[in-house]
């Protein structure tokens, strides 16, 4: 049966008989050579399907590529001027965009075996400035002088039997290098696998004193472990160490493989698998204290990564004319090749809490890095048409997840502590084991649920209405309590041994019996109740002695509509309540409902608009500003009431400060975007969006108004196959405010004075005072009785937060970014330029009371109005001339120019002044200004 | 042009009538097709590839290299994919007859005009369900995007997913301006750099989180990439736990580490203890350039602030590491 008789059969090579195929092959073979011909120096890399693992549905690694290939294959191939209907005019998106004129499409090779091929590689070199070792410029991508293999690709397909294999790769050798090979039956089922590493380098100013890095033990190169002599000595041999030290790059490179089989059991029924594993390897900023509460010193290290993550993936997907259901189940394991991290110490260390311990004790010091861990999920995804019930369609979701870790714990010291006493008790060899540990391992879990229902109807042809609940659910079960049993202490030994953080029984002569000794808790054996039922009153209030299992439940109930006003309008409001329970946070409950409308108009002339409104406004339930009394010393025993306690540790926080995740906000948010074509060859794009937020209880924390506004144009303009140009703009400006207040002191029985200037006192004004007019405006007496009211509230009045001592920050961001692009065919070459500029600016301005804080007049000179700008700005060109050579070779020149200049206070003076104080050392001189002009010279050939 | 083009009618409606009456005598009874004289209220049928590419060649010299062509032409499954183009543009005997009637084929472009809604359901007949199960009622659907407003599966523009530009963020990028200028920003994400797509956290076909998540919650899309901040830890931090973006900004930040705010002054917005320095003022003469010309340094200040003593932020699993300082 000829194919003239039979057009229902399809147009494949098997459909015609032995003559006609070669005649047909012929004819091929002829129109191949025309239009090699007219392709001259084209670049023939055909854009293979870069095979990387995942789908819009499920996992990561969705693109392949580097910097210089960024997922884009090569956009320097002709384009077909007769576009893709064989009318000089580009047709549109149904938003009105232009759609890109069509790549010239390349006749593949044929073989003997029936398979066809096509493939290209481009290699060179590069020179000029690939080196440049700047962090910034190198943050993400690995380029170096010298020869470069940029891509290549190969296709190749044997249509009688629908089989086909594509591989493609780039950057060939380098940390940022990606190979990718898929291959199957067109559809039927598929094999893909991949290598894909992205470096990521975080600072390349960084003076390291160690050996070692990468691995789980850093040795001081040129410095004695545990410091000499004194900090006072110690400090200038370290300044002399980091003179004759070089700067280093601290990076580390992700190096992933995967493969991915996906197959159509039928029809209606797929299945997929899938593999990845995952190596990180390298060293990133990390840092080291010693002591308690920062005081004995600190010094930036580098933490050593090598990790390896194991991903699984399965699942089956079944779809029909009503039905569709996604059935999948994942695991992750996640493994720390590297425990524990030890380090030599640099620093002279001055210890607390525990006594007679020489200084000269920490040579070292040892971290517990992340653990291993855990993921496992298991979902199910349902849809359902409802063809006879107003059109409807249900959905259903559940999800079931567990996160898991066990690792076994270290003891709280690898040292002895011989010698030495905490509160009386002696340390030797009580803390450097996991005897000390009230249990051995993590035994670490977070199990999740999720439940998601929806139905949709339409009661009209114009009306849609859905609905929606969804819950999810997270319930930690990981229990530790911070007690030694080996002798009965509450509490912490902080920091390899170098502090502490002990609750006792207050010493406060009043608070408790007298004779109660340092050691009364330590005979109830770590027993909490029999601690309680001792009734005394603890030293401090803010000793943690039990982790916080935090979770959560969430509640979302949504209900919406659209409604077609015309053929190409339409309007949707939608409302949501989100609802938040959580458990161990300063709000059992928070609320939230939004109101959404939305505006969709396709049928302005030439023109597409969108926009939407959303209001939303969050309450809760009473906050509480101290919701972590089980979880603290302050829950071993009664409240203190003696004269002279300090009180201020049993006071979390000051009753009107609202962490920002949890307090009331008020919410506006309006996008906008407007497409419209200018002329058959060119349109043009604006989209805005308003975002305010007003935090209307929060006195202090993040408060009053938070914005982001945001404005952008494009255009795109597309006059010819030979010339296409392009251009954006974006702006972007936000706000942020908080406030402050750096807390004073409560002790009961003191007398606090607050003063005309806003310091606070309790002693008499002395004579300058006096002098410069300040007087006592009031008094406020600290009792038993009223302590936590009195110290617990910010106020004029407040011993504790008195209001004088408030200071508040704004923030504000300003970022411009632009863009263009122009893209020319000459005839005999190819020109490709794209542009960027962004620049972006953050102040950071303060208000304070410098006499409330004790800040003289030479302090507030240096502190001015705020912090030094934070400035960043880069130029990013890129220019390609593309120029034949052959038929199916060309010359590529290759020319990028980088320019970035940074500025952050953070590291400002750190490169001059690395130790800018006893004990404080600062190796990362952070990211500095830099230029790179790269050229490259690339050869194209085609096969 | 006239001329020709009323010659290639001619010779689609000769090939149609061709169609027509091969299907009559030797076709399945499924396709079986009217005569072109029936009644204008009859469906209209199929008419069969060669007919189409009649008119349409130009247009076959790129489809021909597509994953639609291969699939439909090479191995289709069933009665709907062998039609060829007829599987995504509908029945064409009507087409054929009427070339200008907007209303006789399904197009997927702006000048044609064929409804949003009957453009998806085409593509939907062979693509619903899997990636795009929670499609109706996206936000994408809701704002009434077209298949085609992101994908042309009429060449191959993209090296996968048949979209209408040369990647996917390219692609998103069209209408997500705001997110390209992010991805310039001091801190991003490795997007511009090829590393990334927007998709590796987004499902652009809908999904039960209203920012369109691959995941059930923003830190189920975080952890794939970011397994070592999984946890559990012995000893937890709050807004960790809960959502990475109370402290990140997912596509971009002025600050170091995607932070939404500069460090100390983004801690300081949840900790002002009653003792000890969180809520102290941090300021100017704390730099390590200050304490060259007088100031006094802090390690709350310069380069990591608070992470200088506090470098476990994400949790800690040391039995002292209540303070996230081992």
């Amino acid at each position: 049966m000829s194919r003239l008789s039979d057009p229902s059969r399809t147009l494949g090579p098997n459909n015609l008989n032995r003559t006609g195929r070669r005649a047909n092959m012929k004819a091929r073979i002829r129109s191949r050579l025309k239009i090699l011909t007219l392709c001259v120096g084209a670049a023939v890399v055909q854009l293979a399907a870069a095979a990387a693992q995942a789908d819009t549905g499920v996992g990561v690694d969705t693109v392949l590529g580097n910097a210089l290939n960024p997922g884009t294959g090569n956009t320097m191939r002709d384009r077909d001027p007769a576009g893709l209907s064989g009318q000089p005019q580009t047709r549109r998106t149904p938003t009105g965009q232009l759609y890109e004129l069509p790549y010239l499409p390349v006749t593949p090779k044929a073989t003997e075996s029936g398979w066809t091929y096509s493939g290209s590689v481009e290699a060179g070199v590069l020179g000029g400035d690939a080196n440049e070792k700047n962090a910034t410029f190198r943050m993400y991508k690995d380029l170096d002088n010298g020869l470069y293999l940029n891509n290549f690709e190969v296709e190749a397909e044997k249509a009688d039997e629908a089989r086909f294999v594509e591989a493609v790769g780039g950057g060939v050798g380098r940390n940022d290098q990606y190979f990718g090979v898929e291959f199957g039956r067109y559809n039927d089922w598929k094999v893909e696998a991949f290598y894909n590493e992205t470096p990521h380098v975080f600072t390349s100013t960084y003076r390291s004193l160690w050996s070692g890095l990468g691995t789980d033990n850093l040795t001081l190169n040129a410095l004695t472990p545990g410091g000499t002599t004194s900090a006072a000595v110690t400090g200038p041999n370290i300044v002399n160490a980091l003179a004759a030290t070089e700067n280093s790059e601290l990076s580390l490179v992700r190096k992933k493989g995967g493969v991915r089989y996906d197959t159509n059991l039928s029809d209606a029924w797929k299945f997929f698998g899938s593999y990845s594993n995952e190596k990180r390897e390298g060293a990133r900023p990390f840092a080291a204290v010693f002591g308690g509460g920062g005081g004995g010193g600190n010094v930036e290290i580098p933490e050593s990564i090598d990790y390896n993550t194991h991903d699984l993936l399965a699942g089956l997907r079944y779809s029909d004319s009503l039905t569709s259901l996604n059935l999948q189940v994942a695991a992750s394991l996640f493994r720390n090749n590297i425990d524990t991290m030890t380090f030599d110490n640099p620093l002279f260390i001055t210890t607390n809490t525990i006594a007679g311990v020489p200084a000269t004790t920490f040579t070292q010091g040892r971290y517990d890095l992340y653990p291993d861990n855990d993921y496992y999920n298991a979902k199910g995804e349902y849809a359902r048409a409802l063809p006879d019930f107003y059109s409807g369609r249900f959905t259903a979701v559940a999800s079931l997840s567990r996160l898991r870790q066990n690792d076994n714990l270290i003891p709280p010291s690898m040292y002895p502590l011989t010698g030495g006493t905490i509160n009386g008790v002696s340390t030797a060899d009580n803390w450097n084991t996991t005897a000390a540990l009230s249990k051995s391992s993590a035994d670490a879990e977070i199990n999740i649920r999720l439940l998601d229902l929806g139905l949709a109807l339409n009661p009209t042809d114009a009306l849609n209405v859905k609905g929606k609940v969804r819950y999810y659910e997270t319930k930690n079960s990981t229990e530790y309590w911070a007690c030694n049993p080996l002798t009965g202490q509450w509490g912490r030994l902080l920091n390899d041994g170098s502090g502490g953080n002990f609750p006792i029984p207050n010493a406060t002569a009043g608070n408790n019996p007298v004779g109660t000794l340092n050691t009364a808790y330590n005979a109830a054996g770590c027993n909490l109740a029999a601690t309680q039922a001792l009734g005394l009153v603890p030293s401090a209030g803010n000793g943690g002695i039990r982790n916080i299992p935090f979770d959560y439940k969430q509640f979302n109930y949504t209900l919406g509509a659209d409604y077609r006003v015309s053929t190409a309008s339409s309007l949707n409001a939608t409302f949501e309540r989100e609802e938040y329970e959580r458990e161990y946070r300063e709000r059992d409950k928070t609320w939230e409902d939004k109101l959404k409308l939305g505006y969709t108009n396709r049928g302005i002339e030439d023109g597409t608009v969108r926009a939407s409104y959303e209001r939303t406004n969050r309450r809760g339930s009473e906050y509480h500003p101290d919701p972590y009394d089980p979880f603290f010393s302050t829950s071993l025993g009664p409240l203190p009431t003696a004269t002279g306690t300090n009180v201020a540790s049993w006071i979390h926080i000051m009753d009107s400060f609202r962490k920002f995740d949890l307090a009331d906000r008020d919410q506006n948010i309006l996008n906008a975007r407007f497409n419209y074509m200018v002329a058959t060859d060119l349109d043009v794009g604006v989209a805005l969006q308003y975002k305010d937020a007003r935090y209307p209880d929060s006195a202090y924390g993040r408060n009053d108004r938070q914005k982001q506004n945001s404005l952008s144009l494009d255009l795109n303009y597309q006059p010819s196959a030979e010339v296409a140009v392009y251009g954006f703009y974006s702006y972007q400006a936000s706000r942020m405010h908080q406030t402050g207040l750096q807390a004073n002191a409560c002790v009961i029985g003191t007398t606090y004075n607050f003063l005309s200037n806003g310091a606070v006192q309790t002693t008499a004004l002395t004579a300058a005072q006096i002098a410069a007019g300040i007087t006592i405006v009031s008094t406020t007496t600290v009792t038993a009785a009223d302590f936590l009211a009195v110290c617990g509230a910010a106020s004029d009045t407040s011993p504790l937060y008195p209001t004088s001592r408030t200071w508040d920050v704004t923030s504000e961001d300003r970022n411009d970014t632009l863009g263009m692009g122009l893209r020319y065919d000459f005839g005999k070459a190819k020109l490709d330029l794209n542009y960027t500029y962004s620049t972006s600016r953050t102040q950071i301005s303060y208000g304070y009371n410098a006499a409330a804080l004790g800040l003289t007049a030479a302090q507030e000179a240096l502190i001015g109005s705020g912090m030094p700008d934070l400035e960043f700005k880069q130029q990013i060109l890129d220019a390609s001339l593309l120029v034949p050579i052959s038929k199916a070779a060309a010359t590529r020149l290759f020319y990028r120019y980088e320019k970035g200049t940074i500025r952050d206070w953070h590291y400002d003076g750190v490169a001059q002044n690395p130790v800018p104080a006893t004990n404080a050392v600062y190796l990362d001189a952070g990211p500095q200004d830099y230029k790179a002009s790269v050229v490259g010279l690339f050869l194209q050939v085609a096969f | 042009m006239r001329i020709q083009n009323s010659l290639c009618i001619i010779r689609a409606r000769l090939a149609a009538v061709a169609a027509v009456t091969a299907l009559a005598l030797f076709g399945s009874p499924a396709m079986a097709a009217a005569p072109e004289s029936a009644p204008e209220s009859a469906p209209a049928t199929y008419v069969g590839e060669k007919a189409c590419l009649q008119c349409h060649e130009p247009a076959n010299k790129h489809f021909g290299h597509t994953l639609h062509a291969k699939v439909f032409r090479l191995n289709p499954k069933n009665d709907t994919e062998r039609q060829v183009c007829e599987a995504c543009h509908g029945p064409g005997s009507k087409h054929v007859s009427k070339v200008d009637d907007k209303n006789f084929i399904i197009s997927f472009t702006r000048e044609w005009g064929t409804p949003i809604e009957k453009q998806n359901t085409q593509c939907l007949q062979c693509h619903k369900g899997g990636q795009r199960l929670h499609w109706p009622g996206s936000t994408h659907a809701s704002n009434k995007l077209g298949c085609s407003d992101c994908h042309n599966p009429m060449a191959n523009a993209s090296a996968k997913g048949l979209l209408k530009k040369a990647s996917i963020s390219e692609t998103c990028y069209t209408c997500h301006q705001q997110q390209r200028a992010e991805f310039k920003k001091r801190s991003h994400m490795p997007v511009p750099e090829g590393k990334m797509s927007c998709e590796d956290c987004h499902n652009p076909h809908g999904s039960t989180t209203k920012p369109l998540l691959k995941a059930d919650s923003v830190n189920e899309v975080c952890y794939p990439c970011h397994a070592e901040k999984r946890g559990p830890f012995l000893w937890e931090h709050a807004p960790v736990r809960e959502n990475c973006i109370n402290c990140h900004s997912p596509h971009g930040s002025n600050h170091d580490k995607l932070l939404v705010s500069s460090r100390p002054q983004l801690c300081q917005q949840c900790h002002s203890p009653s003792v000890g320095h969180p809520g102290q003022f941090f300021r100017n003469d704390q730099t390590a350039a200050s304490a060259l010309i007088g100031g006094a340094q802090s390690a709350r200040v310069i380069g990591r602030s608070c992470q200088n003593c506090h470098t476990q932020i994400h949790g800690s699993n040391h039995p002292s590491g209540a303070r996230f300082q081992r």
